[in-house]
């Protein structure tokens, strides 16, 4: 960076207490996580300082920042009286940890930065003094979808820094609201339609590039499912699918081969289509006159499991990615056991995320793969069709509980939620893989 | 409804509206060809022109699914009271339909054949099987199908808003195939007989009770070629 440098402080630092990272009850296979550790039950406190200069593009740079590490769960947010951060000066370590506060996100400015030119990002360690970790942002121009973009981008390698793992603030959600499909950052901003074929589009889902979706379309001749290109808007029908309905698409982890399933005269049954080959459709169940479907892989390919009414109401089951070894995979609950659906995997292949009827009412449940435990994470409204963060300890999913469907977020290690999407018949979001963006990074 | 159809239909109907009470019994002139015959005859019947349909089918989605179905940020809130106004419209031209509508002929079909054939019939909750009440109605289509060979029908099976979207949507397709299975099995060749799902997207009632519930879960009857 140039001299003429404006300071402004996004600070992080180390907290007070003995640090033990949050993710370490949970490593991601073959992860190593690095940064700052916290104990359980208590997480770091940060601050972004403003910038040193008042400006319109600053101050929302600022703002969006806090917002993301607000939105990640995995921070308090404290917000430091303007005494204490004086614009342009270095960081009142002393008065900021007298406030509790463990980090401090700095931003230092060129003059111009916001006509499309660099700023810096600190990330400070309030207790010791010290820059920690810094990284260089340039600004695309004006305050709009790029300039949130490359701020997302940001904050998730805040995040990074601190817990080992990047944020979620760079990725988006597809959901169908009136018969249409949209895209929407997780902090609720950016909506914007997606055109589709057909009306409606349902069960839309992602490539793990963030480059292809896959739905299901009605059109007047039928309910084919649509591979389009993101990009180019460019459709193609997967085969066989000219018939019947085609519903639940969902890329392999590899992005090489889509499942989903088909209904006929016969059923509703699982299949599996070559996207890499562009052929060889694979039938992976065989019901007779009852459903098998909303199929959803293992992070490691290997597996699938998937809806079926083979033993009358729609029940969890799992299988291998070849369709051997169907059975049952969630335990019945005490009394009867209510109709389940919507069933996905987690990132890190250690649960799967589904919704049960409990009472005739929809209600989100995370089932545990090493104990087959469920535990129940919703209760309030009707609740449906979980959908996880790349970080696997976030779920979108739509909830009633404030009269109209809505899209909400809920983290499971905190138990926080939040309204995304409060336009009322927002249903069946898709998380987007962390990749999406990073190819408009450049 | 029966004395209309009996009225309009002409003798040779009344062979087929006689066969009518005891379904499984073939009618005397037109003896019901036996499952194995049936399907050998459509097996040969259908191949030919089963090719063909299929390459316009594909040609005929393909052009849909280019087609955009466009939108705007700003829509969505009036895209939403649009549709609530839809619906209760499209509720009431239904019921005035059925209740007063005049005496016409739709194509060349009778009104009471129309209205036969259009009749839906319903399922309980998770349901996709015909029950016993619903069977005359399957019946009277098979009569009036019987009748009319060049007829085509598409049987779409809808669910109320009860149950998961998807899962809803699976069940409409078993709930329209049910249907099928049971005019195919008394001698309709599948080939006349398209079927599709609405999972739970097209309620007739938009309500939230369990009369609107009932109402929704359906099969919908609808003329797709030949009525003219």
């Amino acid at each position: 960076m140039r001299c003429g440098l404006l300071v402004a402080v996004l600070a992080v630092a180390t907290g007070p207490t003995a640090l033990r990272s949050q993710d370490s009850t949970a490593p991601a296979p073959g992860g190593v996580r690095v940064g700052i550790t916290y104990s359980p039950g208590t997480r770091p406190s940060v601050a972004v300082l403003p910038a040193s200069m008042a400006t319109a593009v600053l101050d929302s740079v600022r703002t969006i920042l806090q917002r993301d590490l607000d939105y990640s769960d995995r921070f308090e947010v404290v917000y430091p009286p303007s005494a204490v951060t004086v614009p342009g000066g270095a960081p009142n370590y002393a008065a900021l940890t007298s406030l509790g506060t463990d980090l401090a996100v700095a931003f230092v400015a060129a003059a111009g930065a916001e006509q499309g030119g660099e700023i810096e990002i600190q990330l400070h360690d309030v207790r010791t003094g010290s820059i920690k970790n810094r990284l260089s942002l340039r600004l695309p121009g004006g305050a709009g979808e790029a300039l949130r973009r490359a701020v997302h981008r940001a904050s998730d390698e805040v995040v990074r820094w601190v817990t080992g793992a990047p944020g979620i603030a760079a990725t988006a959600i597809l959901f169908v609201a009136d018969g249409r499909l949209w895209r929407v950052d997780p902090d609720g901003e950016g909506r914007v339609g997606v055109p589709a074929a057909g009306r409606p589009a349902l069960s839309p889902a992602w490539s793990p590039d963030g480059r292809t979706i896959a739905y299901t379309a009605f059109v007047p001749s039928g309910r084919p499912l649509v591979l389009q290109d993101l990009a180019s808007g460019s459709r193609e029908i997967v085969p066989g699918t000219e018939y019947g309905v085609n519903i639940t698409p969902e890329f392999s982890p590899d992005g090489r081969a889509l499942a989903y399933a088909h209904g006929d005269e016969n059923g509703t049954d699982v299949y599996r289509y070559d996207v890499a080959r562009r052929c060889c459709v694979t039938r992976l169940t065989v019901g007779r006159y009852y459903d098998n479907l909303s199929p959803t892989w293992s992070p490691d390919g290997r597996r699938l499991s998937f809806i079926s009414t083979r033993a009358g109401s729609p029940q969890l089951y799992v299988m291998s990615a070849d369709g051997s070894g169907q059975e049952a995979l969630a335990r019945f609950d005490y009394g009867s056991t209510g109709q389940t659906n919507g069933p996905e995997w987690s990132p890190d292949g250690q649960s799967i995320a589904f919704h049960r009827e409990v009472g005739g009412v929809p209600e989100l449940f995370v089932l545990d793969l090493a104990t087959r435990a469920v535990r129940q994470i919703t209760g309030e409204g009707r609740n449906e069709d979980p959908t996880w963060a790349p970080d696997g300890r976030h779920l979108a999913f739509v909830s009633s509980r404030s009269g109209t469907r809505q899209l909400w977020i809920v983290d499971l290690e905190t138990g926080r939620m939040r309204p995304i999407v409060t336009t009322g018949g927002a249903r069946l979001p898709a998380w987007s893989p962390r990749r999406t963006f990073s190819s408009e990074a450049g | 409804m029966m004395a209309n159809l009996w009225r309009t239909a002409g003798p040779a109907m009344v062979l087929l509206a006689a066969a009518c009470g005891k379904p499984a019994a073939p009618a005397p002139t037109t003896p019901a060809p036996t499952p194995a015959q049936s399907q050998a005859a459509r097996a040969t019947a259908d191949s030919a022109a089963a090719a063909h349909a299929a390459a316009a089918r594909r040609d005929s989605l393909a052009a849909q699914v280019r087609a955009d179905s466009l939108v705007r940020a700003d829509s969505l809130a009036r895209a939403d009271r649009e549709r609530t106004r839809a619906d209760s419209v499209r509720l009431q031209v239904q019921r005035q339909s059925a209740d007063t509508a005049p005496p016409a002929i739709a194509g060349g079909l009778a009104l009471a054949d129309s209205t036969a054939l259009a009749d839906p019939i319903h399922f309980d909750y998770d349901k996709s099987e015909v029950g016993a009440a619903d069977q005359p109605r399957l019946d009277r289509k098979l009569a009036i199908l019987g009748a009319h060979p060049r007829l085509e029908i598409r049987i779409a099976g809808n669910c109320d808003e009860r149950g998961s979207d998807e899962y809803n949507l699976a069940l409409g397709e078993r709930r329209a195939a049910a249907a099928k299975r049971y005019l195919v099995a008394h001698g309709i060749a599948a080939g006349r007989i398209d079927i599709v799902s609405y999972g739970k997207e097209h309620p007739l009632d938009a309500g939230h009770s369990e009369d609107a519930w009932s109402r929704n879960r359906r099969d919908d009857f609808v003329v797709t070629r030949g009525a003219n």
